[in-house]
C-alpha cells in the first residue's frame, strides 16, 4: 500500500484535498443513490476500475483487497436474504464493495501523511491527526515485536502447549501482552525524547508547499460532475 | 463490528457523523488539556499495541480463541478523553488503511466504539476502582464496553431497515454476550498483569467535583443507547416485560397508553425514560461523591 501510493501518475500528483473531496462525493453519491441502483453500480465501478488503471496501480490486486470487506457484507446480506428482502442485500453487497474500493484507491495513490495533512486543512483536529501519524508509524514496530513474543511462547512451550491447562495459558497469554503494554510504553518515552532532542516543537514541520493549483480545482470538478451527472443521467434514463 | 459503508440508511449515518464530530472535538481538546504534549506519541503507539495485541490469541475452550478489543483497558491506563482519541485513530486506520469499516459509517463507528463503548468501560472503573469491588468493576467494565457498542450497532442497522429474524437476533445477542465475557476476563488478567509489572500505568480517576458533569454526560449517552435500541426493537423490550423483569418501572413495557401515535408514544417514553435514569444516575453521583468528600 505504501508503495503504491508513491507513485507518478496524474492522479498521485493531485493535492490530497482534491482527491478527498473526490472521493467523498463518490460516498455521498453512491450512499443515497436508490432508484437503478444496479446499472449506476456497474457505471461506477467502470468509473473506478479506470480510475486505478489511469493511476498505474495493479487492479487484480486492488479488486481482490477490496473484497475484505466481503465476509462481513454477505453475513448481513443472507441475513436480509433470509428475512425475504433480496433488493437490500444486493444493495447492501455493492454498495460496501464500491466504498471499500473507492477508499482503497484514494488512500493507495495519496501518501498518508500528505492525506492527513490534506486532512488537516479540512478542518480535522491536528491532535487526532498526529495520534493518527504516530499509530500508523509504529504500528508495525510494535506488531513485529508481538510477533517475536508469539514465536518465543511457542519455541518455549509449542509442545506442551495442548498439555498446560486453559487456566494457565490464559495467564501466559496475559503476561505476554502487560509485557507488550510496558514495552509499547517504554518505546513511546524514547521516541518523545529523541524527538525534544531534535527540536520537536509541538507540530510537524513539512517541507513541501501546500498548494492547490488551478489543476487540482479542475480536477475536482471534473470528478464532482462526472460522478453526478452519472447519477442522475441513469435515474432519468430507467 | 466495524459497520462498513453501505449500510446504514442515509439520516442514519448523517445524523451520527454530525453527532461524532463536536464528541471528538471535546475529547480531543480534553485529552490535550490532560496531558502534557509528551503523551502525543505515547497515543500513539498505544493506538498502535492495540492493534499489536489482537494478535496474541487467549484460549476460550473448545479449542477457539479470542483478543483483545482494548477499549475498556485504554480507558483504565491513559484516562477516559485520551482512550477516546486512541480509539478513533484506531477506527479512522482501520477505515483508511485496512479497509475495516466505511468513511461514511466512521461517525457511527466511532461513536459505538470510541465514545459510548469506552464511557460504558469507564464508568464502573470510576466508580467503584477504589474500593473492595476494584477486580469486579473492571471485568464489568470490559464486559459493558463490548456489549454496549455491539448494541449501539445493531441499533443503528436496525434503524436503517435490515431486519433480523427473531431467532437470529437472539443467538447474535448472546454471541455478543459471550464476546463481552471474554473481553471483561482479558482485560482483568491484564490488568493485574500491569499493576504487578508497575502501578503507575493505571490512570487514577481525579476525586473533584468537576468530573461529575463528565459522569453525567456519560450517563446520558449511555442511555440514549438504551432508548436508541428500544425503539429499534420494540419486540425484543415486549418480551422483556413480559417477562416480568420491567414489570417494576413506572413505564412497563414503554406503554403511554393516552398518547397518539405510535411514534409520539415511543418517543416521549424514550425521552421519559431517559429523563428518569439521568436523575437517578444524578442523584447517585451526588450520594457517591459526598461520601468520598465525608
Amino acid at each position: 500500500m505504501d508503495r503504491w501510493s508513491r507513485g507518478t501518475s496524474v492522479l498521485h500528483r493531485r493535492d490530497a484535498r482534491a482527491k478527498t473531496i473526490a472521493a467523498l462525493v463518490f460516498l455521498i453519491t453512491l450512499a443515497t443513490a436508490h432508484r437503478a441502483f444496479p446499472a449506476l453500480s456497474i457505471l461506477y465501478f467502470v468509473v473506478l476500475c479506470s480510475t486505478i488503471l489511469a493511476a498505474g496501480l495493479p487492479l487484480g490486486k486492488a479488486l481482490k483487497r477490496a473484497a475484505i470487506v466481503l465476509p462481513f457484507s454477505l453475513v448481513f446480506a443472507a441475513i436480509s436474504f433470509v428475512a425475504g428482502d433480496s433488493g437490500r442485500a444486493a444493495t447492501m453487497l455493492g454498495k460496501s464493495y464500491l466504498s471499500a474500493l473507492a477508499v482503497l484507491l484514494l488512500v493507495s495513490a495519496t501518501p498518508l501523511p500528505e492525506l492527513l495533512r490534506g486532512l488537516e486543512s479540512l478542518g480535522v483536529p491536528r491532535f487526532l491527526l498526529m495520534v493518527i501519524q504516530f499509530l500508523y508509524r509504529y504500528l508495525f514496530v510494535i506488531s513485529e515485536e508481538a510477533q517475536h513474543m508469539r514465536a518465543a511462547a511457542q519455541a518455549k512451550s509449542g509442545s506442551v502447549r495442548r498439555l498446560l491447562a486453559g487456566r494457565s495459558r490464559f495467564r501466559s497469554a496475559a503476561g505476554a501482552l502487560g509485557v507488550l503494554f510496558a514495552r509499547s510504553y517504554g518505546h513511546a518515552e524514547g521516541v518523545h525524547q529523541a524527538m525534544l532532542a531534535r527540536g520537536f516543537q509541538g507540530h510537524f514541520q513539512t517541507l513541501s508547499t501546500n498548494a492547490f493549483t488551478a489543476r487540482d480545482l479542475a480536477f475536482t470538478a471534473a470528478a464532482t460532475t462526472l460522478l453526478i451527472g452519472l447519477r442522475v443521467a441513469v435515474e432519468a434514463w430507467v | 463490528m466495524h459497520i462498513p459503508d453501505g449500510f446504514l440508511s442515509t439520516p442514519v449515518w448523517a445524523a451520527l457523523d454530525v453527532a461524532a464530530v463536536p464528541a471528538v472535538g471535546y475529547l480531543a481538546k480534553r485529552a490535550q488539556r490532560g496531558l502534557e504534549q509528551a503523551k502525543v506519541p505515547l497515543l500513539g503507539v498505544m493506538g498502535a499495541f492495540v492493534f499489536a495485541a489482537q494478535m496474541i490469541n487467549f484460549p476460550v475452550g473448545l479449542g477457539t480463541s479470542g483478543h483483545l478489543v482494548g477499549a475498556a483497558l485504554l480507558a483504565y491506563t491513559l484516562g477516559p478523553a485520551a482512550a477516546g482519541i486512541v480509539l478513533t485513530a484506531i477506527l479512522a486506520v482501520q477505515a483508511l488503511v485496512f479497509q475495516d469499516g466505511g468513511i461514511l459509517a466512521l461517525g457511527a463507528n466511532v461513536l459505538n466504539m470510541a465514545v459510548l463503548g469506552m464511557l460504558a468501560g469507564y464508568l464502573p472503573f470510576r466508580f467503584w476502582a477504589r474500593g473492595r469491588w476494584r477486580r469486579q468493576a473492571i471485568l464489568l467494565g470490559g464486559v459493558l464496553s463490548v456489549l454496549v457498542s455491539a448494541i449501539a450497532a445493531l441499533a443503528e442497522l436496525r434503524l436503517s431497515g435490515v431486519r433480523m429474524p427473531m431467532q437470529l437476533f437472539q443467538i447474535s445477542i448472546a454471541l455478543f454476550f459471550i464476546s463481552a465475557l471474554l473481553e471483561g476476563a482479558i482485560t482483568l488478567a491484564v490488568m493485574e498483569t500491569l499493576e504487578s509489572i508497575n502501578a503507575g500505568f493505571i490512570h487514577r480517576p481525579a476525586s473533584n467535583g468537576r468530573s461529575l458533569g463528565w459522569v453525567m454526560a456519560a450517563t446520558v449517552l449511555l442511555a440514549t443507547v438504551g432508548v436508541l435500541f428500544a425503539s429499534a426493537y420494540p419486540d425484543a423490550i415486549q418480551k422483556l416485560a413480559e417477562a416480568k423483569v420491567f414489570v417494576d418501572t413506572p413505564l412497563a413495557g414503554y406503554e403511554a397508553a393516552f398518547l397518539g401515535t405510535a411514534w409520539m408514544r415511543k418517543a416521549v417514553a424514550g425521552l421519559a425514560g431517559l429523563v428518569l435514569i439521568f436523575g437517578a444516575c444524578t442523584l447517585c453521583g451526588r450520594l457517591l461523591s459526598r461520601q468520598r468528600g465525608a
